[in-house]
């Protein structure tokens, strides 16, 4: 008796799902999917990974000789498909692994994308990718650090960005540096949360430094998005160490920073681990307060007229941010990934893959401080490297670790407020 | 499991510092408590008045921080005018959302309110989130008065401020209830509607007023809440179960069990983060909810 | 007969849809529709026609999801393996919670199986055997047939379909049964269905065992299409909330309640989300939560008793509530 009006449902369900008509593709452009979360927690981050994205896109696709050698930045559109122009199709993976991997196959078999970018969460780039593979669709990623992402045998993932062991021995150098220059940093404690983030480059963290002969002191582990963070910070207080390593994504940070100033609390040094650290929104929240802090990141802007002074300005005035360190991985995930659909000259696949198999991009092609662009066979960048910034004279970040790279000295020891 | 042992050992090596320390996380957890309490009170009133579970009420939290975080950047001006507005703005709100959506979803079955208040929490949470984006916002550290030191206590004075409101709010929330007209007329209503209405109550406008006063003392404890927390469209997801849980634990409807067990659970958080691993304390407070429903299923303070 | 000729052409329907409409994401849709109409039949099993709301079913469903996983993760096994693993530990979990909880009245019962989900989320995010924070993954290049790990969607589709239809099969057959009859009246109300002699206990926990047994099935149907589990995906309290609105808004206590629900809000969020999510404003959720308080406001008790009540007017007749809750 209900069956009729189901009937009507399910017509009316079908008609929504038609596909959407593709005879107005220009063949022109080149499309490439981005999948990030844009909506849910991690929103921030995807906003302004998207931001990022179409700030390379207007790179990539008008000319811009100020760039110099900056790839695909001189001519407008790729010169190796006769001025094609790229367009991301952005896509809302809402921070779940399913979507992330609904969203990807609609990209691929819908949209026509010829390669995708994102996903932000380690989780949903592992589904989104699971389903590109299968597609064969080379799959780009700038951001996610998991360990398990490069170690399942694909043949279409690369992934730009350094991971928890590349971080954990930028630390380690770093700290022995320091110590070197008559800073104590015996007495190491971790903080982090149990996210898949937190979680791995806490452990790796501490058995890069146990392989080295240093131990972690304190090891404090806290459930992400927390209410109230007082007890952890009165245990700093009371076990001292020398150097706090933070690893938080932006929520917990801010609380952080807010809850260490209120109990009077200054470590000697804080070390953070990027993520909620990097966030503009951390700075413009608690930067302030938190005078001296490092942070690890990939991201510096260079003198004025540099490519990468005109990317930041480029993207202050699309978003009105400034360019963190996690959108500007994204950004040159998909820089790396344009420059091989540039030199395969073609759209397919096939072609963009073993482009990408040949990337050999030298630092001054590159906006982020990696040594390079090369990926081995798992498809994991080689040459991704990290510097130290930190928080000095307001409400900017400037590199001060490792010398070639750092625009100033090192200042010890945290200020706070 | 990760047990947290280095963190233990290294506690009961200094026992010198230990008990002053060990009574700032126990005054940081009342603090903390009373704030708990102070955005339950709103949830468990109209829970108790109307048997309805508000799904948006942590998304109301999340309105109050917006609007105090508005009146800051216009006017400059502190909780002292931003939670009065917060408040005037949210109980606004409640009527509104009363007459639009409650009054017609009370009439269905429980579910009706739970797809009812859900959808209204995504539309609330997605509204903010379109109008003011995804990034994290938050007021100036010193727009309270900065922290204090008593006898080696550290004392954030917008966390005072907010213990002080929440006991006030619970106060006035019982005062109303017990003590005045208005309040009898109320509680006639959520006892029984139909003979309330035959001894000339308009129900509608009881439900309608205990909507606005729990919306807006909603409003108001987001407002103070923001002085101290970071603001995003998000945040009603994180507030909105510990909500739930102080209510249920002090029983639907009971303001001064929501305070209870509002402290209640600030000090066994803050008590077990600081001695078994901050890891455990959610897990702590949860089996402790549960073992506490098994003994009293009607709560600390809440009738059968 | 008449009922009969339409179901019939329902299921032709259902059954040509993913070869009508066969792009890979429409089939992949129809699939991801008849995966979530199953976890929501499921939870009808004891919120619908038991009237007992457990916003906590995301435990079994993750218990299944797990067990799929785990199978393969550190056995080496076919995910299939894991889904009667799934049911039995769903099944046991649901004993040791239901014993306490079921005799919470009303909103107690819900929110302690809120708790009981958020605590089983923290456990198993700090439990390394289970993946801790970053989950477990499934095979992601197939052995064979038994991984079911496919590329195109209509495999699951079958799959699901046969699935689904046990499951209602399943609980059609309990409506009509002694345990049925219990339930409608421990529904309506449990006081005089135990003056009656009917035993409400033992009765709310049988389904709320069968419940949890069914619901573990959706999770590894999901982990085995996804290929994946996380503490956020397979335990996350919104995916019970998911689950109920579907069936809430479909129709609770209804047979086929929760295939509407899940036929309307799936592609409603899949779609809302195709064409506003990309513009990174949130849209798609303001969208989706504006037509889900739509819906509550216009229609508390669900789609379907909508449609029940427009088709017994059409026939002159008043509509048997048995009628309306039996089929």
């Amino acid at each position: 008796m209900i069956s009729k009006h189901f009937l009507g449902l399910l017509c009316a369900a079908a008609i929504c799902v038609l596909p959407a008509d593709h005879a107005f593709a220009q063949e022109k452009t080149v499309k490439v999917g981005a999948v990030f979360p844009l909506s849910g927690g991690s929103a921030s981050a995807g906003v302004h990974a998207k931001a990022a994205i179409e700030v390379a896109m207007d790179i990539i696709n008008n000319a811009h000789p100020e760039f110099g050698n900056f790839p695909l930045a001189k001519s407008a559109g790729f010169a190796g498909l006769g001025g094609a122009k790229v367009e991301a199709v952005f896509a809302d993976n809402q921070g779940s692994p399913a979507t992330g991997q609904n969203q990807t196959l609609r990209l691929i078999t819908e949209e026509k994308v010829v390669a995708i970018t994102g996903a932000y969460q380690s989780g949903v780039t592992l589904t989104a990718s699971a389903i590109a593979e299968k597609y064969g669709i080379p799959f780009v990623n700038g951001e996610s650090v998991a360990a398990n992402l490069t170690e399942r045998g694909f043949k279409w993932f690369f992934r730009v960005t350094p991971v928890a062991a590349d971080f954990a021995r930028i630390f380690f150098e770093f700290l022995a540096d320091m110590k070197a220059a008559g800073a104590k940093t015996d007495n190491v404690a971790i903080v982090h949360d149990t996210t898949e983030y937190g979680t791995s480059v806490a452990s790796v963290i501490a058995s890069v430094f146990k392989e080295r002969g240093q131990t972690i002191a304190l090891d404090i582990a806290y459930t992400s998005n927390a209410t109230d963070v007082q007890s952890q910070v009165l245990q700093l207080k009371e076990k001292k160490p020398d150097v706090v390593i933070m690893i938080a994504y932006t929520s917990d940070a801010i609380l952080y920073q807010k809850t260490m100033q209120s109990l009077d609390y200054k470590p000697p040094m804080i070390i953070a681990d990027d993520s909620g650290y990097s966030d503009p929104s951390f700075i413009k929240a608690v930067g302030k307060i938190s005078q001296g802090a490092f942070n690890r990141s990939s991201w510096s802007v260079g003198p004025p007229g540099s490519p990468t002074a005109l990317i930041a300005e480029m993207y202050k005035k699309k978003s009105g941010d400034d360019l963190d360190d996690t959108a500007a991985r994204a950004m040159q995930a998909f820089f790396v990934l344009c420059e091989a659909i540039d030199r395969a000259g073609s759209t397919e696949p096939a072609k963009i893959q073993a482009a990408l198999k040949a990337t050999d991009l030298k630092p001054d092609q590159l906006m982020m401080g990696y040594k390079g662009v090369k990926f081995d066979e798992k498809g994991q960048n080689m040459l991704a490297a990290g510097l130290i910034i930190q928080l000095q004279d307001g409400e900017n970040y400037v590199a001060v670790w490792p010398k070639a790279s750092a625009g100033k000295a090192p200042v010890l020891p945290y200020k706070g407020w | 499991m990760r047990p947290n042992l280095i963190g233990r050992v290294a506690i009961e090596k200094n026992h010198g510092t230990m008990s002053s320390i060990l009574v700032q996380v126990i005054v940081g957890g009342l603090l903390l408590g009373a704030v708990y309490a102070l955005f339950s009170s709103g949830l468990t009133l109209v829970w108790g008045m109307m048997n309805i579970v508000n799904f948006a009420h942590g998304d109301f939290v999340m309105l109050g921080m917006y609007v105090a975080f508005v009146v800051w950047t216009l006017f400059g001006a502190g909780p002292w005018a931003g939670a009065p507005i917060a408040a005037l703005v949210l109980a606004t709100l409640g009527v509104v959302v009363y007459f639009g959506l409650i009054r017609d979803i009370m009439k269905g079955p429980m579910l009706a309110q739970i797809l009812g208040t859900f959808g209204l929490a995504l539309l609330l949470r997605y509204s903010v989130f379109w109008w003011f984006g995804a990034n994290f916002l938050s007021l100036p550290e010193n727009l309270v008065g900065g922290t204090f030191d008593i006898v080696g206590l550290r004392i954030q004075a917008s966390r005072l401020l907010a213990g002080v409101v929440a006991l006030l709010v619970t106060l006035g929330l019982h005062l109303l209830l017990t003590r005045t007209s208005l309040g009898s007329k109320m509680l006639a209503v959520a006892e029984d509607s139909t003979a309330a209405q035959l001894m000339g109550i308009r129900p509608d406008t009881m439900q309608a007023i205990a909507w606005a006063i729990a919306a807006g003392a909603t409003g108001l404890a987001g407002a103070l809440i923001a002085t101290f927390f970071y603001i995003v469209p998000t945040v009603g997801e994180t507030l909105g179960i510990v909500a739930f849980v102080t209510v249920s634990l002090g029983g639907f409807g009971s303001v001064p069990g929501a305070l209870v067990a509002g402290l209640l659970i600030g000090v066994i958080e803050s008590l077990s983060a600081y001695l078994i691993g901050a890891v455990y304390k959610d897990m702590v407070v949860y089996s402790l909810f549960l073992g506490f429903l098994w003994f009293r299923p009607q709560g600390l303070m809440g009738k059968m | 007969m008449r009922r009969w000729l339409w179901l019939s052409v329902a299921l032709a329907l259902v059954v040509a849809y993913p070869l009508v409409l066969s792009t890979p994401f429409q089939q992949r849709l129809g699939a991801l529709v008849l995966l979530y109409a199953i976890a929501a039949s499921a939870w009808n099993v004891v919120g619908g026609y038991a009237g007992q709301v457990s916003v906590g079913h995301v435990v079994f469903f993750g218990c299944g999801a797990y067990a799929a996983m785990g199978a393969y993760a550190h056995f080496g096994l076919s995910p299939l393996v894991g889904i009667p693993v799934g049911i039995v530990v769903s099944v046991a979990i649901s004993a040791v919670v239901g014993v306490p909880t079921l005799r919470l009245s009303g909103h107690y019962f819900s929110m302690a199986t809120i708790a009981v989900a958020e605590l089983v989320r923290l456990i198993v995010t700090n439990t390394d055997y289970l993946g801790a924070a970053v989950g477990l993954s499934g095979p992601t290049v197939p052995r064979n047939v038994f991984d079911l790990s496919f590329i195109s969607a209509l495999p699951y589709y079958y799959l699901f379909l046969t699935i689904l239809a046990i499951t209602l099969g399943i609980t059609w057959w309990m409506v009509n049964s002694r345990m049925g009859f219990y339930l409608r009246a421990i529904r309506d109300s449990e006081r005089a269905a135990r003056s009656l002699g009917a035993p409400a206990s033992r009765t709310k926990l049988y389904a709320f065992m069968l419940s949890a047994g069914l619901t573990s099935v959706a999770g590894a149907l999901y982990a085995m299409m996804f290929g994946f589990v996380d503490p956020e995906s397979g335990l996350g309290i919104l995916i019970s909330v998911k689950i109920l609105i579907m069936a809430a808004l479909g129709g609770a206590g209804l047979l086929f309640g929760p295939l509407v629900g899940a036929a309307i809000l799936v592609p409603l969020e899949e779609i809302s989300n195709n064409l506003l999510g990309g513009k990174g404003a949130g849209l798609t959720f303001v969208l989706y939560g504006a037509m889900i308080v739509l819906i509550a406001r216009f229609q508390p008790g669900g789609i379907l008793t909508l449609i029940n009540r427009v088709w017994a007017k059409r026939n002159g007749r008043m509509p048997k509530t048995e009628a309306a809750r039996g089929a």
